[in-house]
């Protein structure tokens, strides 16, 4: 057992973890808020995220065949490029509301989600078919910005890039504001009451209805962002790349307690760092027998144990109670 | 002789709130009731009685078995049964097959038998088809046997919940509110017919009820809830005139016997 | 009368059109609209079954003698059924959405796979694979494993409300999904991505070819699974799980065991697709993870929503639509599409030819999903043809009361 190496690789794979935990939380949101308002299960958010880098790649595919992609500095592309997703996945969320969900609210619980599922394929394809017929492929790599790969080694054994570092930035930035648009402002208190009880919400003069598709365009936009920061970080994409990282981030909603803002956050970032552990260290401690390959079984797994043993998640649930 | 039903001691929180503060309750045969205010803890000893909850503290036995910590349904084998306050029944289900359900405790056969229909199966099935008539027979809704359960009228719908649950052959029935949304002369029916079952069957029965004049005519005890606590029992007559139970009832300013004369 | 000779006829036609036009889709689909008819139609039960009887014994392989493509379809449509009327029973009649599903039919591919094919020799040194008429008895033994998984997955998760049950066991069918493409080391039992082949195929009587011998074995079994599916439902299990479904807490209360009831339907559901699992490995000779993933759980899904929950037919139908829709129509429809981009046609002005290469409609499986789950979700939720509690009724007269039990 080489400990050497097992303490030596620890802070990058902090790092990691850290990184892929603030995509995983911004992720989850998405899933959380729609739970915490509608106590339903957003299935068709993994293709909400997806569809965010995917109009993230376009903007920049184009850009770059204009050639102003070397022109223009990087920082304005990159609010561009994420601003563009946050707002596509938002109007794409709410759009997936008003048709397929908001019909069957009054429907058992499983009718809606069975719709959800149907969103989330149909989504997928449609992806596929207009990149199919648009470009002609449907796999698309991220255009490299050269900024991106420039590394700063912090110690001898951990270096960051500045993509990494654009990365977390940008997902705190995102977070801290939702923390302050749902804590401090009219709207975000609204979204709490009716999270709380849709009825007196109703009673006291609140737009259900329309809190609930504000709700569907913030999570949708959280989720664009984070789409668009899954290209920037892992450059490729295709119409089905959303599934996995979208059943890894409800996990995460779980994990932290569904329907708790703060709670998505802090299941992102341990779900996050657990993933990498459990990538970096199965394998060097197992002598190869288990492989980085089963991390996602390791998710899954967690998933599965919260739900049997913690269903209330780490920070504990925020639903709607019950009539 | 051991009672046939006794729980004492009960007592059940939820979070801050107690619903029931040490409540003892022990019932042998006939048709007692339970009766209080709204809130008293009524339906919530109900649940504690069939296992819906478990209570925080108390026993409750029945032919002398404890039942704490039973599923329902291993209670409901035992031979104790109810019926819902809000009516429960299996909506899309006709009204024979929701009283065969109510069957299912007393059913002797296995996976094997409903795989492979052997002729015991054939006999054990028409028995219960049979008897499931026989108990729409005796609520009187032999001729709706194949109707489907939500286009029943709510008098309909009640009675079959109550031939729903003597279809697991109790010996003690929990109704809760039987006669909510009757009229007096259904009500009086209803009436009627459980005090035929208990003659006819040996069923104990116990009622939550808020129909005065039903309690008063049908029960042979009453015991009074209020807040949680029992706070009377007794003949009918005795519980009536019971001033704690009036002012449970009617507040404290309403408790005068002597009319004030007008000035 | 009139329905009658119009079912005999609709039937009779569209096997000679099928004989005239041996590689048209569309009279192919003529055919099994032909039998839907004679399913639905009002004629005696005897004609029914004679004409579905001759139509899938007699009918059919001979269509498949004039284009062995159809009997593949034929046979694909019915591994689906089992699979479908498996599945039924959990979603259907039991009310408990499964999202793994896929994985318990794998469990009964890999079972026969492993020990049917040379592979064993990996993990045993020696011996394997077992002579091909052990495939008959590795049938009861998928079906067992199944079950067993069945209930080894249900236990912890039964009292899970409806939603997060879906979730878990969606993680659970993508946890086997992973583990089939991993178990490849340290000890070799999947084989990895690679999957296994050569799978024994079973001796068949008669010396039939195996396109016709499968055929017969998968429509066989999906006649025993029909027939179980109806005597469960037709006693108090069935009648458990409809109670559990409508109010699971009044079930309860009226003495229904829930967890027992619940595991016995996952296991019931589960057993159906180990059995297939195993016909559908020899079958293929060659199975890999990819036939056993979230899309192929879902597939089924939405064949048991198309049909109608708890439906024996609807499950039926359903699984003929979409394997139709997805075997024929979209690959019938991406053929037809390279026709006409070879053959360079114009439409609107805009040649064919210039369409992009990767739009292949074959491909478009989850959007075909992924409407059928969205349209009956909101339009019919209770499917195309909804369950109706078989009509077992109470006959009365005023003075005798009877019971007819059917």
């Amino acid at each position: 057992m080489d400990y050497e190496l097992l303490i030596g690789i620890f802070p990058q794979v902090v790092l990691d973890g850290i990184l892929l935990g603030f995509m995983y939380a911004l992720i989850a949101l998405g899933y959380t808020m729609v739970y915490g308002v509608l106590e339903f299960i957003n299935f068709a958010h993994s293709e909400i995220f997806i569809f965010g880098a995917f109009v993230g790649v376009e903007i920049l595919l184009s850009l770059q065949s204009a050639g102003w992609l070397a022109r223009l500095p990087w920082v304005v592309v990159l609010i561009l490029v994420i601003l563009a997703g946050m707002l596509a996945s938002g109007l794409l969320a709410v759009t997936v509301e008003r048709v397929a969900y908001r019909p069957l609210r009054a429907a058992p619980r499983l009718i809606p989600l069975i719709s959800a599922i149907g969103v989330s394929f149909f989504l997928q394809d449609i992806i596929r078919l207009f990149e199919s017929i648009w470009r002609n492929a449907f796999n698309l790599v991220y255009p490299t910005m050269d900024v991106m790969n420039i590394r700063f080694e912090l110690t001898s054994t951990l270096d960051v890039s500045v993509r990494s570092l654009v990365v977390i930035v940008a997902a705190l930035l995102m977070l801290w504001s939702l923390h302050v648009l749902v804590n401090r402002t009219k709207i975000g208190t609204a979204i709490r009451a009716v999270a709380e009880d849709q009825a007196a919400a109703s009673l006291m003069g609140i737009n259900v209805n329309r809190i609930i598709s504000l709700t569907f365009l913030i999570g949708g936009a959280m989720g664009g962002a984070a789409g668009v920061l899954f290209g920037i970080q892992y450059s490729l994409i295709n119409p089905y790349t959303g599934f996995i990282p979208g059943l890894k981030a409800f996990t995460a909603a779980v994990l932290g307690g569904i329907g708790n803002i703060p709670g998505a956050m802090l299941g992102g970032l341990v779900l996050g760092l657990l993933e990498a552990f459990a990538a970096s260290y199965m394998s060097l401690l197992t002598g190869g027998a288990f492989g980085a390959e089963y991390k996602d079984i390791f998710a899954f797994s967690v998933l599965i144990l919260i739900l049997i043993f913690r269903p209330k998640g780490l920070l504990g649930e925020v639903v709607r109670g019950r009539a | 002789m051991t009672a046939l039903f006794d729980a004492h001691g009960i007592t059940k929180r939820f979070g801050g709130l107690v619903a029931i503060n040490r409540v003892d309750y022990a019932l042998d045969r006939g048709i007692s009731s339970i009766i209080g205010p709204n809130g008293a803890g009524k339906t919530t000893l109900f649940n504690v009685f069939t296992g819906l909850y478990e209570p925080d503290a108390g026993e409750v036995t029945f032919r002398g078995r404890s039942l704490v910590g039973l599923r329902p349904d291993q209670i409901t084998a035992l031979g104790v049964c109810r019926t819902f306050q809000n009516i429960r029944l299996f909506a899309n289900m006709t009204a024979i097959e929701n009283v065969l359900v109510g069957m299912h405790a007393r059913v002797r056969l296995g996976l094997w038998d409903a795989l492979t229909h052997p002729p015991r199966f054939h006999t054990v099935e028409r028995g219960l088809w049979q008897r499931g008539s026989e108990l729409l027979e005796r609520v009187g809704l032999r001729d709706k046997a194949n109707e489907v359960a939500r286009n029943l009228p709510y008098g309909d719908q009640r009675r079959l919940e109550l031939a729903r649950a003597l279809g697991s052959e109790p010996a003690l029935l929990l109704l809760d509110e039987p006669t909510a949304g009757m009229t007096q002369g259904e009500a009086g029916h209803l009436m009627g017919l459980l005090r035929r079952l208990v003659a006819d069957l040996g069923l104990a029965i116990l009622l939550i009820e808020h129909n005065m004049r039903v309690v008063m005519e049908v029960s042979d005890r009453v015991t009074v809830l209020d807040h949680g606590e029992k706070i009377a029992e007794g003949l009918p007559r005795e519980v009536q005139g019971d001033a704690r139970v009036i002012e449970a009832y009617l507040g404290r300013r309403s408790v005068s016997r002597s009319p004030r004369a007008a000035s | 009368m009139i329905h009658a000779m119009a079912a005999v006829a609709a039937v009779a036609l569209s096997v000679a059109l099928v004989d005239v036009f041996p590689r048209s889709i569309l009279v192919f689909l003529a055919f099994q609209l032909s039998l839907l008819y004679v399913y639905v139609a009002r004629i005696p039960p005897w004609l029914r079954t004679g004409l579905l009887g001759v139509a899938l014994l007699v009918l059919m392989p001979l269509i498949g003698l004039r284009n062995g493509y159809y009997l593949e379809v034929a046979t694909q449509v019915g591994i689906f059924a089992a699979l479908a009327l498996g599945l039924n029973i959990v979603v259907g009649l039991a009310g408990l959405l499964d999202l793994g599903y896929v994985a318990f039919f794998a469990v009964g591919a890999y079972s026969w796979a492993i020990v049917g094919s040379p592979h064993a020799n990996l993990i045993f040194g020696g011996g394997f694979p077992l002579a091909p008429g052990w495939f008959y008895v590795f049938l009861f033994v998928g079906l067992a494993v199944a079950a067993i998984m069945g209930v080894l997955l249900g236990l912890p998760v039964l009292r899970l409300r409806g939603d997060y049950l879906a979730i878990v066991t969606l993680g659970f069918g993508e946890v086997i999904r992973v583990l089939a493409n991993n178990l490849d080391k340290p000890i070799n039992l999947t084989n990895g991505p690679k999957g296994i082949t050569p799978i024994g195929r079973p001796p068949l009587p008669f010396g039939i070819p195996y396109s016709e011998g499968f055929y017969f074995l998968v429509l066989l079994i999906v006649v025993v699974v029909i027939l179980v599916n109806r005597r469960l439902e037709d006693s108090h299990i069935g009648r458990a799980w409809e109670a559990m479904r409508e109010d699971e807490l009044a079930a309860q209360a009226m003495g229904v065991p829930l967890v027992r009831a619940k595991l016995l339907a996952f296991a019931c559901g589960a057993s159906f697709a180990g059995v297939m699992g195993v016909v559908f490995s020899a079958k293929q000779v060659f199975i890999n993870p990819e036939s056993f993933t979230f899309l192929e759980s879902i597939g089924v899904l939405a064949m048991v929503i198309l049909g109608g929950m708890g439906s024996i037919p609807g499950a039926v139908v359903g699984a003929t639509v979409v394997t139709v829709l997805n075997l024929q129509v979209l690959k019938g429809f991406s053929l037809w599409l390279n026709e006409l981009k070879n053959a360079g046609v114009t439409v609107l002005g805009y040649s064919l030819a210039n369409l992009p290469t990767q739009l292949e409609p074959a491909k478009y499986e989850r959007m075909v999903f992924g409407i059928i789950l969205v349209l009956m979700m909101i339009f019919r939720p209770q499917g195309i043809f909804p369950a109706r509690r078989r009509q077992r009724e109470l006959a009365h007269t005023d003075k005798e009361p009877t019971v007819v039990v059917p």
